[in-house]
């Protein structure tokens, strides 16, 4: 039975959905990753296999390679500003985008920036397309905040998201995480998305949920994991029970099932 | 409150009340005021006061107003706004499920049997150039070559369209033509407009989409530019939208449901909407309050009997 909630996005319902997040978690043991690696493994590979919620979500169907857009750039940036305005609260969200645009570049005149990163591809990019790039994370910093606002216990955003390479099966799971609220008991996950949530969004927050817990050094699950659709108004939570985590580790491996199998057809 | 003592159109509408028609008449009336601003008899009672404040001269200021007269944020008419909409919408379709969820976006609002020649390819490769322009405004960017820029920002945008494939087949006259199209309607923007405050949060391209009778609608919609905060004690969130079409019935319909949306998205109801033609260099800016919204959900349920009629 799965543990899936779905709400209006009010400050009050985020508040509630943390408050009653249950008070225990469940926790992966050594055999747990174990099992899910041996699983993995069994599954071949010609090239090295990144899953996460989204790929979940489209059932492993193959996307379009990445690449960066001013929508692409938008979390990264727009995360750090916000990151930059919790630090110097006088600070404008605008200005605080601004400096990480700026620092950006400087890497990437500095000689830090390797190919392909955010960086790199800014220094290239005409400055019609920085300022997008900026009105873009100013968007996704002023949305976040709007929804961090709302929380009235201690907070903190993610730096990075959640990676788990699974041990000889050429295989990495990412889950994207934006902001972490510290309890007592355990800790919330918030994870922010833009657009309308489909009906597999509970499939991918419980492989998010997953591969949060799969990184987590002590494999301690979330006490909750909510996933917040601004663009549409929504919540949806899913608890850290191990019922959800086997689901969502299930769910990972039929994408990569699903994945091997259309390889395969192309191939053929 | 400060008032000014006396100004030039007052003193007239008296000499008319008063018969002070005759020039030589006005002549000697101005020659007591180079010496004083407000003769002796006008110095005590006064009919009409004018504000010593500034008049708001941008967009973003008459949006912004006054901040003392903002009213609290209303947070309890999305939910009764939600429910008119899911009953009318019952009413539409009963149990009946579409095939494909009806989708509704400010556009289908507009009345059926007209054709608008702003939705013309040409017009709305200006119109997305003109909103790529409010985007690069809106942080305080530097725009030299309003096209070219708004071109650039667009292609980063979006990889393929159909409207790309009418651009690449432009003559170099029609392309000309459209460059200084969109010039001119961007120099009509960037004066009007005024410059964003940082402050402001300016989000730019904001968009909603909202389910609705358990996912068979889907209402969507695209917000040029919000400024203000959804979660301050008072109201201050301000819906701009930019046309390049004169304005219309058709631009009140929209007005009215970046508010609606805005409302069921957030469930705040936000202080002001606003739109602005480019074309005539035409404001329209009306505070929001429930009748608005109330009306915008008889067009959203009008619009949804139309689509369902018509399927």
């Amino acid at each position: 039975m799965t543990t899936l909630l779905h709400r209006r996005l009010t400050p009050s319902a985020l508040r509630r959905l943390i408050h009653e997040a249950p008070t225990t978690s469940s926790q992966l043991t050594d055999d747990h990753r174990l099992s899910l690696t041996s699983r993995f493994r069994a599954i071949p590979t010609q090239q090295h296999r990144r899953l996460d919620a989204w790929s979940v979500e489209s059932a492993g169907k193959a996307s379009s390679p990445f690449h960066w857009t001013p929508q692409t750039a938008r979390r990264a940036i727009g995360n750090a500003a916000l990151a930059r305005v919790m630090r110097q609260p006088s600070m404008a969200l605008l200005d605080a985008v601004r400096d990480e645009v700026d620092e950006l570049f400087y890497r990437a005149a500095t000689g830090y920036a390797r190919p392909g990163s955010l960086a790199y591809w800014l220094a290239g990019v005409a400055h019609a397309v920085v300022s997008l790039v900026t009105a873009e994370a100013l968007n996704w910093a002023t949305q976040v905040g709007e929804v961090a606002h709302g929380l009235d216990c201690s907070w903190s955003l993610y730096p990075t998201d959640a990676y788990y390479d699974v041990a000889s099966a050429r295989t990495t799971l990412r889950a994207r995480r934006d902001i972490a609220v510290t309890k007592e008991t355990g800790r919330v996950l918030l994870r922010v998305r833009a657009g309308l949530p489909g009906k597999s969004a509970g499939p991918g927050l419980r492989a998010d949920l997953t591969i949060d817990t799969l990184a987590d050094e002590r494999g301690v699950a979330p006490l909750r994991i909510i996933g917040v659709w601004p663009d549409a108004g929504v919540l949806l939570s899913v608890d850290g029970a191990m019922g959800d985590l086997r689901a969502g580790a299930r769910d990972l491996v039929r994408t990569a099932v699903a994945q091997q199998r259309q390889n395969t057809r192309i191939a053929a | 409150m400060a008032v000014a003592t006396n100004d030039e159109a007052h003193r007239k509408e008296r000499q008319h009340r008063n018969g002070y028609e005759k020039h030589n008449e006005d002549g000697e009336e101005h020659a007591p005021r180079l010496s004083r601003v407000t003769p002796l008899r006008n110095s005590r009672a006064m009919a009409t006061a004018v504000l010593t404040k500034e008049v708001p001269q941008s967009i973003i200021a008459s949006l912004r107003g006054e901040p003392s007269l903002r009213p609290l944020a209303d947070t309890v008419s999305a939910s009764g706004l939600r429910a008119q909409l899911e009953d009318g919408l019952f009413e539409i379709l009963g149990t009946a499920v579409p095939a494909e969820p009806l989708t509704v976006y400010a556009t289908s609002l507009g009345q059926v049997a007209t054709t608008n020649i702003n939705q013309s390819p040409l017009g709305q490769i200006r119109g997305v150039l003109v909103s790529q322009l409010l985007r690069l405004l809106s942080v305080g960017a530097h725009i030299a070559t309003p096209f070219e820029d708004a071109l650039c920002a667009w292609k980063a945008e979006v990889r393929t369209s159909e409207l790309f494939d009418h651009l690449a087949r432009l003559d170099s006259d029609e392309r000309a033509r459209l460059r200084t199209d969109v010039t001119a309607h961007f120099v009509t923007l960037q004066r009007a407009l005024g410059t964003v405050p940082p402050r402001w949060l300016p989000r730019t391209s904001v968009r909603t989409a909202q389910r609705l009778g358990g996912g068979t609608v889907v209402l969507r919609d695209v917000v040029d530019l919000m400024v203000g905060s959804s979660t301050t004690l008072h109201a201050s969130v301000a819906l701009f939208d930019v046309t390049t079409a004169p304005l219309g019935v058709n631009s009140e319909r929209t007005m009215r449901y970046h508010a609606l949306l805005q409302t069921l998205r957030s469930n705040v109801v936000p202080l002001r909407t606003c739109t602005f033609s480019t074309a005539t260099g035409e404001t329209w800016i009306h505070d929001v309050d429930y009748t608005m919204l109330a009306r915008s959900v008889d067009d959203v349920l009008g619009a949804l009997y139309n689509m369902w009629k018509n399927s």
